[in-house]
Parts: C-alpha cells; structure tokens; sequence
C-alpha cells in the first residue's frame, strides 16, 4: 500500500509536468488548428536557454560573482558546521545559486518567445489553410531544423543546472513503508499545476483568451468581429513557448540536460490527443492518468516498459473513443 | 514536341504505359541500370543500393498516403517486420528447406507477414483520420520496436543486441557482393514501380483515389471504406516489408533501432520532396533524401579540409537541411519535385508556344 | 642496362634474393589509412570530440618512428553520432574509397556487432573500437575485432570481488537501456550469486534524460550496500549518485571505464558540490597523472602541451583517449610485426599477429607487460575518486582476471 502511494504520488508530480507540456500544444491547436509535431523540441530549446542563462553566462568571466554564487555575509556564517547533505544545506545551496536560477528562467521565457515568435511568422502563417498533413509535416521538418539547431549552438553535452526549488530530501512514513519524495519536485508540481489553471482562466476569463476561443470556433468570423487573427496566432505561439521554457528548465533539473529531452514532445502528444485536442480538462485528466500508470510500470515492468505506456494507452483510447476523452467530434461537411 | 500520343482502341489506353516516351524512358532505365551495375565503383553501388531500398518502401507509403490519402507516421515498423521475418524464417528452417529456394518462400513469407500486421495498424484508421491516425501509427512504430527489443522474444529477434542476417541464394547463386545484391534490389525495385503504375489503373486504384479525394463521397458512391482502406494498408505494409526483406539481405546484421521513428519519417519526407501520388515522385524523393547528405559531406569536406574541430558541425548541418527542404518543399512546392519536371515537360512540350 | 620499370623489378627481386629477405612481390602503396567513426555528435559527443585530436597525434608520433615499415600512416575521422547504422556507412564508405586502408577504429558496442558478420573475405579490416562488450573478444568467431583491455563482464567481475572483499552483501545494477549497457549484467548476476552477493535490483535507464528522482527511489527502497552503473558516459550516472546523496542513502557508487573519466567528476564536483567523493570503479589504464613509471605518457604529455596548448587536452589526456591510443598501439604493433617479416598486410595475417603478442611493452598504459589472451587484455585496478584533489587514485592493486 504505501508502495502503491510511493508511485502515485511520483506519477503525479511527472503527470503535472505532462500537463504543463501539453498546454503549450493545446493552445496552439486552440488558436490555429496545427498540431505540433515539434513541441518537445520547443522544450528542449527552454532547457537549453535555461542552461544558457544560469550555467554558461554566470560562468563568463565578465560575470560578476554574485551571479555564480551569491554569499552574503550571513550566508556563510549559516552554512558553519553543516554537513553536506543536510536539509538547511540544500536550502543555503539553493539560495546561493537563486540570482542565476531567475536570470536562467528570465532568460529562457524571453529567449524562447522570440523564438516561438519567429516559427509562427516564418513557417506556420503561410500555412493557413492548408491541409492537416501539410501543416503536421512541416512541423516533422520544425524537428529536425531545431534538433540540429542545438546540436551546433551548443555541444550535444549532458549537463547538470541548478534546481529551481531546495531540493531537500522528504521523508515519512505512509501505510508503514518509507516514502521519499524530493522537495525540488513538489515544487515543481505546485508550479506546473499554478501555470495550468492560471492558463485555463486566463483562456476563459480574459479578452486575449476570449479572442483565442473565437479563433477556434470559427476564424472568418472572428475577423469578422474584429478579432486580430495573426495576433492571436502569434499569442498562442508565444503562450506555447513560455510554458515550454518553464516545462524544458524543470525537467532539465530532474533529467539533466541533453537533446533527448525532445522526444517527451511525442509522448505527450499522444497524451494530448488522448485527453482530446481542445478539451483543457481532458488533456490534464489523461496528463494525470499517465502520469500515474507510467510510474506504476516503472516500478511493477521496468524503465523500458514505462517507455511505451503512452502510447499503448492512446491506441486504446483512441479506437475506443475516437476524438479522446473529452474531444470534440468535428462536423464534416460533404 | 510530343506527339503521336492518339489511341486508337481502349486497348492502348489501359495499357500502363500508355504512350511510347514511357516505354522508352522504361527501357532506357532497364539498359542504364544493367551498365551502372556492371560498371559503378563501389561507392556508387553502395549508394544506389540505399536509393533502392529506400524506393520500394516510399512507394509503399505513396500508395497510402499519395493515393489514399491516409496519413502514415509509422511504416518503419513495416521495414522492420519484412527484415526481421525473413531472417527468422531462414533460421527456423535452415536444414529442413534447401536453400536455393529459401529466399522464394521467406520473402513471400515476410511480405505477407507485414501485410496482415498492416491491417491491424490500418484498423484504427476506420475510425480515426488525420492527424489522429497520423499519432496512431507514431505509436505503432514505438510499440512495433519495442516488442522487437523485448527479452522474451530475443531467442527469434535477438533482442537490442539485433540478428545476423544470411545472404540470399537464388537457385544456388549466391549474393554475397555488394553488386550483386544491387543488381536484385534494382530489379525488385523496378517491378515495384511497375506494379504501383499498373495499380492505380485498376478498380482498386480507382477506389484509392476516390477515397483521397473525399472518403464519404467515395462512401455513397458504394466503395467500402472498410475493404479499400484496409486493402490500401496491406499493399503499403507489403511493399515496405520487401523493402526490410531485401535491407536484411543487403546488410549483415539488422539492429532494432535502425528501423525507428527517423526511418518513418524519412519515408514520408522523401514522397513529400519527390511528390504524392505519382508514379515517379518516390524516385525523385528518394534521389534527394539519399544524395543531399552526401553532396553536404563532400563540399563539406572539401571546403574545410577535414579540419578536426569542424567535422562536428557536419551532421546538425545535414538535419537542418533535411528539416528544411521538407519545409520548404510543403511551403514553396507541395506537389514535389514531379510537379517541377512536369512543368519542364509541359513546357518542352508545347516549345516553341505557349510556356508554364 | 636500360632501366625501365620490369628490368628494374628483376633486379630488385635479385637483389632481395641474393639477401635473403623474403621477397616483397606488391610495390608497397605510399601510405596505409586507418580510418575510424567517433561520436562527433550525439549523446556521446564530448568523448568523440576529445579522442579526434588523440587520434591525430597518434598519427604524428607513428610517423616519426617510421609509420609502418617505412609507409607512413594517416587517420581519417568520421562522425557517427553514435548511431550504429551511420557507423556502418562510414566503414562501408572507407572500404569503398581507401584502397590502403589497413585498420579501422570503432565507436559503439552496436557498431562492433552491426559490422561484425561483414567482416569476412576482402571485407575484413583489423578493428579496434572503443567499446568493451564482452562479445568482441572472440577470436574463434572473429578474429579481426579485440578489445585493449578486459570486457565488461570482466570488469563487473573484478567489481563484485571488491565488493565481496569489502564485506558487501547487497548489490544494485543500475545499467542504461542500451547493448552498452545490458552487455555484462547477465553475467553479473551469476557472478554475484556464486560469490554469494544479493542482487536487491536490476533497474534499466534511458541512457541520456532518464527519469532521476523515479531511479532513485526505487534505489532507496531497495536498499543495496553497493550500486554497479554500467552503460553511461557524460550523464545519468552523477545525476543518480547526486539524487541518492541528497536522499541520504548510504549506497557506495562503483563504475565501469566509461564511468570513470576524471574530467566529468571535476564538471560535476564544480556545478553540485562534492558528492563523488568516494566513488570507485576499474580502470584498466593508468591515469594520465600518474606518468612516472609510463614513458609512453610522458611522450603524449609533451606532444600535448605543444599541439594542444589551450585546450583541455594541454596538460591531461582523458581515460577516453588512453583507451583510443592503446588500442591502436596495439593494433599498429601487429600491422608492424607483418610488415617486418616483410609480408603483404592483409586482414588475416595482421590477425594473427594481434593474436600473438604476448608480454609486450605498452610503455606504461598498464601496470606490466601485456599479453593479448582471447583478443583481450584481462588486468585492470579498482581507483577511487576524491573530490578534494579532484584525482582518482589506486585503491587496489593490478588485478588479472
């Protein structure tokens, strides 16, 4: 049993990063009806702006110390005595590395809306009205300009960043087994689910999101009301993009950074489309669920079996319901 | 200019080559292939080989997706099964076959294989279209893979660690050079294009097509969505799996990751750059996809002169382009490069009138 | 006498003979190529782009002492990412395009098995490769290919005798999900059972971005004394062994030779603070440090300061460049000791030779001379790393297995 709560409780802080990810394709399917392959690359690009901004430019020489390493006095003087891996150490850690860990995430948001700017300009605008296929493969093409695009910006290099959270150690007692959580984590978790709602409010409640909700129903109309449909393209796009740098900067710190981290983009792309294209709650039902069912086969199966959970789930999904959980059924005329 | 192009029965209409520029390009390349074969270095052969395997599965998935219109982000796994069953069933049945006839019984073997696994794919696509099927099929390609890789299956596939394949002996001719093999995958991979040609003039390529065009119409008009979508599978699964048979044949030993999400999708790719839904687009497709890295690595080198710090820069270099002429193949040319020699033909044509 | 080319060669055949060498019947090409596949790019991209330049020094130090018999060398480098199939290409490309090619120097553990079965007839090429799969030391199946030091079944076998000497009695593998990594675990497992050590978990990664925190709980709740890594290079491992630090866990990390490169531990122990203290595994090579007894590093050393001056390569040569350089010493010593007898290289004969070098003197790469048993070299030594002098020093003996 406590075994069990062990699991959920991991599923469900990566299920929350799932959801954050998954966001970002949903809004802009929202706004301009293209599913994007590329996504997870979008993320790896945040992570790697994030490594930029906290590891690499801290590390310049032109740098100034505080930047790498904050210590004020007070600081050291807390530090005394304690040993390495104490809780009050991460947290000094923690608070000695903040001035880089705001520069990183400050850096990575702005980095990868411009960014996502560019692609919404230069690639997807010419393809209004195409054909599905036509825009998914032009995201297909997206991957590999931007996965080679890293590749010679910065070295296909594994690398350590700083946690965005003290990443302290939890642990109690459940159900009479040990559970270990890392604090970085919840963290993690509180910050993904925050963006999550805060994104689905602002999609419900604000004029920009009423603006991409009109887009969606039906785009000569919303011309037609005096909605700005390429504004609204290129916010939809900027919108995917911060989330992604936040989403690529969090699993950058859990996973270590590396090139692999774009192809979560195509795990949760199944989870998109299992939840359903434009259903928010749908896409964080099946976050969740997967989330969940990936960590109990990483324990039950192995690392390798978790591999294909989501993709084993949305063929299930899919033939059983065929817009997702909670997707629309799209009226086709003849 | 072109002429002569008057039918004067049904019978010359529904010939596959229906006019006789295409007999004699078709002959023209039957002679150019049997002197290149000959005569090639074996650079040459070897990249010709790889154009020929990679051409049988682009027009597996042209028939799919040029002519069905259903969308395939998996055909990989197709490659991978056609390779692996025609192994499997050589080292079943060493011994008990002789083995001047294995090959004509394990490629038949392994093509049907990967046809039937085509059908179970395809189901889904009775109720999903698009983009959904397009992540259906992703998600059979992973799953394809990772059953490939699984321990319980590695006593037949041999797990991550991949097979050793045979070589083929064709009523005791051995193909154990690289010339050879290219001399066998040239002639599958002409008869390939043939059979593609000569299916889009029949009934089922007729329903194909209507169903491209727009699926329920094709419905009323009484063509089974259910029989021709699943048929359309099969063939491309089919043809994709001789492709992998003939892979298993040419290389030594097969890996499960050489048949990963990359190969789907350079697949689709190479039909999008040589253009769907044409007998010839496959051709041309697969010419590019093939020579573009090339070409990159030969002035690559040339200009820095294998300097040490700038070898690393050569493979994001060719992703990129890869990347981009899928891109800007859909944006500037969505018919590909086919769409371009028409209008080169069209303009030879009607030279010295009208242009375009 | 007129001399034109075939009264020249009748003379020449003449003379030879009149000396009693052996005849020299093929005009010896003017350079013989040793092509190789690194990973330039990929996962893998640090190690392949730091092996290159060793690799070309390599080519500069032969040909000051006289290349091969006299024929200079020269080394070609390709990328391959670390994807098998491109490695592949790349040899398929050489064997095409260098009709000189004598050697050819391998990236993966899946290229050395892709190429393996091609390796037959006029194909063959006396293969080295950086990988240490216990498959390739197999000189009744393929004699071409060796390894320059024991494989990885080896290496975890001198690992768990550690362990079992250490007083340990619980052990975790925690291996990457790839040939690389799975290569020695099955034998570990036996291994661990005969000398009477629990495996408490079998856990398999993704080899780059695996999911840390996931890995080490399960690490946790397995509570193994000792945890073996096995299938990693730049990244995972250190995450792991920080995850496990921070939870608390007292689980000592050991790693195989591509676990165990100094300047990774050094990045490491800059950007998390100095958890890898402790860490141990087998090396079979020296460090490039600890030159006092290895004439051959002390060369490297100089060349280095002078062709290398501002890079990391100035004053340390990495374990992944040492193992590079050993093994095509070695493989230059066979194509020699043909070239010697004055005979024409060819695959099989240079095969033979590898295959015959016993208590030859690497000039320090190992503790002794080495003898070439099973295509593979069998010693190696348990190091340990310190984050203070950020070195890894000896904490066994040389062990031959």
């Amino acid at each position: 049993m406590g075994q069990i709560a062990q699991y959920a409780i991991n599923g469900l802080m990566s299920g929350a990063i799932y959801a954050l990810i998954a966001v970002g394709i949903v809004s802009v399917y929202k706004a301009t009806k293209v599913v994007n392959f590329a996504h997870g690359y979008l993320i790896m690009f945040g992570a790697y702006f994030y490594y930029t901004f906290a590891v690499i430019f801290p590390g310049m020489d032109w740098a100034p110390a505080w930047l790498a390493s904050w210590q004020p006095g007070w600081m050291t003087e807390m530090r005394e005595g304690l040993t390495m891996f104490s809780p009050m150490g991460a947290v000094l850690d923690w608070a000695a590395n903040l001035p880089r860990i705001v520069f990183g995430l400050a850096g990575a948001l702005v980095c990868n809306a411009i960014l996502g700017r560019i692609i919404e300009r230069v690639l997807m605008r010419p393809l209004m009205g195409q054909s599905v296929f036509a825009m998914i493969m032009v995201t297909v093409g997206l991957i590999s300009i931007l996965s080679g695009g890293a590749q010679l910006i910065w070295t296909a290099d594994a690398d350590f960043v700083p946690t965005i959270a003290p990443n302290t150690p939890l642990r109690f007692e459940m159900f009479g087994t040990m559970i270990f959580l890392f604090g970085a984590d919840l963290v993690n978790m509180v910050i993904a689910l925050l963006m999550f709602g805060g994104i689905v409010l602002w999609v419900r409640y604000t004029k920009g999101g009423i603006a991409i909700r009109a887009t969606a129903e039906d785009q000569s109309t919303a011309y037609s009301m005096g909605i700005s449909v390429p504004k609204v393209f290129s916010r939809a796009w900027v919108l995917a993009s911060t989330t992604g740098a936040i989403a690529g900067a969090i699993l950058a710190t859990r996973n270590g950074i590396s090139p692999s981290l774009g192809l979560f983009g195509f795990s949760v792309l199944a989870i998109v489309l299992m939840g359903g294209l434009d259903s928010y709650v749908g896409v964080f039902i099946a976050a969740m669920s997967v989330g969940v069912l990936e960590a109990m086969t990483q324990w039950k199966m192995g690392g390798d079996w978790a591999e294909i959970v989501p993709y084993v789930t949305v063929l299930v999904v899919l033939i059983w319901r065929p817009h997702g959980l909670f997707g629309q059924k799209e009226v086709e005329r003849i | 200019m072109i002429n002569a192009n008057l039918k004067a029965s049904y019978g010359a209409d529904e010939r596959v080559l229906d006019n006789r520029y295409k007999q004699g390009f078709v002959y023209g390349m039957i002679v150019l292939l049997a002197l290149f074969t000959m005569g090639a270095n074996d650079y040459a052969i070897l990249i010709a080989s790889k154009m020929g395997l990679l051409l049988i599965a682009v027009v597996g998935i042209n028939v799919l997706t040029g002519y069905t219109g259903l969308v395939s982000l998996g055909h990989g796994a197709f490659v991978a099964i056609g390779a692996y069953a025609v192994t499997i069933f050589n080292n079943v049945f060493t011994g008990t076959l002789p083995a001047g006839i294995m090959p004509f019984l394990s490629v038949p073997f392994a093509v049907a294989l990967a046809a039937g696994i085509g059908i179970v794919v395809g189901l889904p696509s009775l109720r999903v279209k698009g983009l959904y099927l397009a992540v259906t099929t992703l998600s059979a390609n992973f799953i394809v893979i990772f059953l490939i890789e699984q321990e319980v299956f590695a006593p037949w596939t041999g797990g991550m660690v991949g097979l050793t394949t045979n070589v083929p002996n064709i009523l005791g001719w051995e193909l154990d050079t690289k010339r050879e093999m290219f001399g066998l995958i040239a002639v599958v991979g002409l008869a390939t294009i043939l059979m593609a040609q000569n299916l889009i003039r029949t009934r089922v390529g007729r329903a194909f097509i209507a169903i491209r065009d727009r699926d329920y119409s094709a419905e009323i008009l009484g063509i089974s969505l259910l029989r021709y979508k699943l048929t359309s599978f099969a063939i491309s699964a089919a043809f994709c799996g001789l492709s992998g048979a003939l892979f298993a044949f040419f290389y030594a030993r097969i890996l499960p990751e050489q048949f990963e999400l990359n190969l789907s999708l350079e697949l689709v790719a190479a039909l999008i750059i040589g253009g769907m839904g044409r007998t010839m687009g496959p051709v041309f497709g697969v010419i590019i996809i093939v020579m573009v890295p090339e070409v990159i690595k030969i002035t690559f080198g040339a200009i820095t002169g294998d300097a040490a710090g700038m070898a690393q820069l050569r493979a994001p270099l060719q992703e990129i382009a890869f990347g981009l002429l899928l891109v800007v193949f859909l944006l500037k040319e969505p018919l590909g490069i086919n769409q371009i020699t028409d209008r080169l033909l069209r303009a030879a044509n009607r030279w010295p009138f009208a242009r375009g | 006498m007129k001399l034109n080319r075939r009264s020249f060669l009748a003379s020449s055949a003449a003379a030879t003979a009149v000396m009693g060498t052996p005849m020299i019947l093929r005009a010896q090409p003017s350079e013989y190529v040793v092509a190789s596949s690194l990973p330039l790019t990929g996962p893998f991209a640090t190690a392949g782009q730091l092996v290159s330049p060793a690799l070309k020094m390599f080519e500069a130090l032969v040909n000051e002492d006289g290349g091969i018999g006299g024929v200079p060398i020269r080394t070609t480098i390709e990328d391959s990412g670390y994807v098998p199939a491109k490695a592949l290409a790349n040899y398929q490309r050489a064997l095409a395009t260098e009709p000189n090619m004598v050697m050819y120097y391998g990236d993966s553990t899946g290229f050395m098995k892709l190429v393996a079965p091609e390796l037959k007839g006029e194909n063959a090429t006396l293969m080295g490769s950086t990988s240490f799969a216990s498959d390739l030391a197999n000189p009744a199946e393929n004699p071409y290919q060796y390894l320059p030091g024991p494989s990885y079944e080896d290496q975890v076998d001198i690992l768990l005798q550690n362990i079992k000497d250490a007083g340990g009695t619980t052990v975790a593998f925690i291996f990457s999900n790839t040939e690389f990594g799975r290569d020695p675990i099955e034998h570990g497992r036996k291994r661990a059972e005969e000398l009477g050590i629990k495996v408490v978990l079998e856990e398999s990664t993704k080899p780059q971005g695996a999911d840390i925190p996931t890995h080490v709980t399960k690490l946790a709740q397995s509570g193994a004394e000792h945890c073996i890594l096995q299938g990693y290079v730049t990244g995972v491992w250190p995450q792991l062994i920080g995850g496990a630090r921070q939870f608390g866990l007292p689980t000592q990390f050991h790693g195989t030779f591509w676990g165990m490169e100094k300047l990774i531990a050094d990045r490491v122990t800059a950007e998390a603070g100095p958890f890898l203290s402790g860490y141990s595994g087998v090396m079979p090579y020296r460090y490039s440090y600890d030159s006092a007894d290895a004439p051959a590093y002390q060369r490297y050393a100089a060349f280095q300061k002078k062709a290398f001056a501002g890079t990391p390569l100035e004053n340390y040569m990495p374990t992944w460049g040492l193992q590079s350089l050993a093994s095509l010493n070695l493989g230059i010593e066979a194509l020699r000791r043909v070239a010697n007898k004055g005979e024409e290289i060819t695959a099989d004969r240079a095969a033979e030779e590898l295959a015959g070098i016993s208590d030859f003197d690497m000039g320090g790469f190992f503790g002794g001379p080495v003898t070439m048993k099973d295509n593979k070299i069998g010693t190696g030594r348990v190091y340990t790393y310190d984050a203070e002098t950020t070195l890894f020093t000896p904490s066994s003996d040389w062990l031959t297995v």
